[in-house]
């Protein structure tokens, strides 16, 4: 008994440390990309940030997190919602040592894509990319202390 | 058509781990994005060919202007009839674009002119606005001659190359970006020469009193006047009008249109004699086609 009093004390420790030295360094960024013709006329694509996007654009999403931590951590899920006026862009979502799944029901559950099905008019179809509320990516092994992970997706503006 | 100018996007990463057993959570930054201006516009004909007589004034064609962007935009329309490839350029008033301000779909008194500057439609989003080309037709035309009338459409924000940015000129001071349709859209409506033939004949019998055919005084002319119309389309009103010859004078009651009898008075019915001047029989056949066979005409006169 004793022993499971301190477990518990040191968990809840551990828990309060996290939050001030943050284990686990999150950052997204937001870019799109832009065509650039050089002096030859060949187009070039280029990511540049995106602050200003017009409809019909595409903008990449990309998220990298790094182990500032002095322990591996492991179990790692990053779960992004996609905003209601962007549309997933079939195939975009990359994640190395990942695996990707999507929500259609607002983040309540998690599958592969071609396991996704939708009701529409009483008749079950698989879903689509317009279907997906959520992006999520659940890497297969530990993130070493100072190793970082970078999951990326796409998303048209409609 | 669009998220609208203005909307900002945001998107926040939850990132879900285990250190040493403990579960924890982070959210990442939050990204910002804000929506600026799209600018397209269409421009669509909706007049079908339009069948048009050499000289005839003020035919309009109608054409709808949609705003295919996701912001307000106002656009200048402008008019060209002197397009390559056609017969004839038809021959635009001044003004010579017309609002269909009673959304009749019909070019009547109604319906209010472009202004350049001045009223220039401002449309929202997915709105639209059915606009007229009145143009007059030229004469000296031929049967089946075509020309053309192009109504443009362009953003008064600005056109160009798609993805050209106008900064600050978007709805509430954000970027307007122009879109695939370069800001501006035109497109272009016909109008079809179409004559309509009608071949008239007149033909005279006389009898005489004895039952000859003597023209004589007394003798009976008999005139039948037959009305075909020979070609596609409708003669429009046709009035068939006959002066009684000089030399003789009209037998009271012998008008008759199709085998039925026609009242020599000024009444509802399709003719009279016309004594207003030289007497002369008038015969109204209305709109006639060539599925309506021929109309025949028939009056006598008494040689005098």
């Amino acid at each position: 008994m004793k022993i499971l009093m301190s477990v518990i004390l040191i968990s809840v420790a551990a828990l309060a440390v996290a939050q001030e030295a943050r284990h686990l360094d999150v950052q997204t960024t937001v870019q799109k990309e832009e065509v650039v013709v050089n002096e030859a006329g060949e187009s070039q694509k280029r990511l540049v940030p995106a602050d200003v996007v017009v409809p019909g654009e595409n903008v990449i999403y990309t998220i990298t997190f790094t182990n500032v931590s002095a322990e591996p951590a492991d179990n790692i899920v990053i779960t992004n919602p996609i905003a209601e006026d962007l549309m997933y862009v079939d195939g975009s979502a990359f994640g190395a040592g990942m695996d990707i799944q999507f929500s259609v029901d607002g983040g309540v559950t998690f599958a592969a894509a071609d396991e996704l099905t939708m009701v529409e008019d009483g008749e079950v179809r698989d879903a689509e990319a317009g279907d997906f509320t959520h992006v999520r990516w659940v890497m297969r092994n530990d993130l070493e202390v100072g190793a970082q992970g970078i999951a990326r997706f796409a998303a048209v503006l409609e | 058509m669009g998220t609208a100018v203005g909307t900002i996007i945001e998107n926040t990463a939850i990132v879900d781990f285990v250190i040493s057993g403990t579960p924890l959570v982070y959210p990442s930054n939050t990204t910002t994005i804000t929506v600026a201006e799209r600018v397209n516009v269409t421009v669509t004909l909706q007049s079908a060919q339009t069948p048009v007589a050499p000289g005839q004034e003020s035919s309009a064609l109608l054409f709808t202007v949609t705003n295919t962007g996701n912001g307000t935009e106002a656009f200048e329309l402008s008019i060209n009839s002197v397009l390559a490839g056609d017969d004839f350029d038809p021959d635009p008033p001044t003004p010579a674009i017309y609002f269909d301000t009673d959304s009749s779909g019909d070019f009547n008194a109604g319906d209010q002119p472009y202004v350049p500057g001045v009223n220039d439609p401002v449309l929202l989003p997915d709105d639209s606005v059915d606009v007229f080309l009145v143009n007059d037709i030229p004469g000296g035309l031929l049967n089946n001659n075509i020309g053309r009338s192009e109504l443009t459409a362009m953003s008064a924000t600005g056109t160009g190359v798609p993805g050209t940015v106008f900064a600050g000129l978007g709805d509430g001071g954000v970027n307007a970006v122009i879109g695939s349709t370069s800001g501006e859209a035109a497109d272009t409506g016909e109008y079809l020469v179409q004559e309509v033939l009608v071949d008239v004949a007149k033909a005279q019998t006389v009898t005489d009193p004895s039952g000859g055919s003597e023209a004589e005084p007394g003798a009976t002319l008999t005139y039948t006047i037959t009305v075909n119309v020979a070609s596609a389309g409708v003669a429009t009103a046709s009035v068939i009008r006959d002066a009684i010859p000089t030399f003789s004078t009209y037998v009271p009651g012998s008008i008759m249109l199709n085998g039925s009898s026609v009242s020599d008075a000024i009444d509802a019915d399709a003719g009279e004699l016309d004594t207003s001047g030289t007497p002369s029989v008038v015969v109204r056949l209305g709109d006639v086609t060539m599925a309506d066979g021929t109309q025949t005409i028939v009056f006598q006169a008494l040689i005098d």
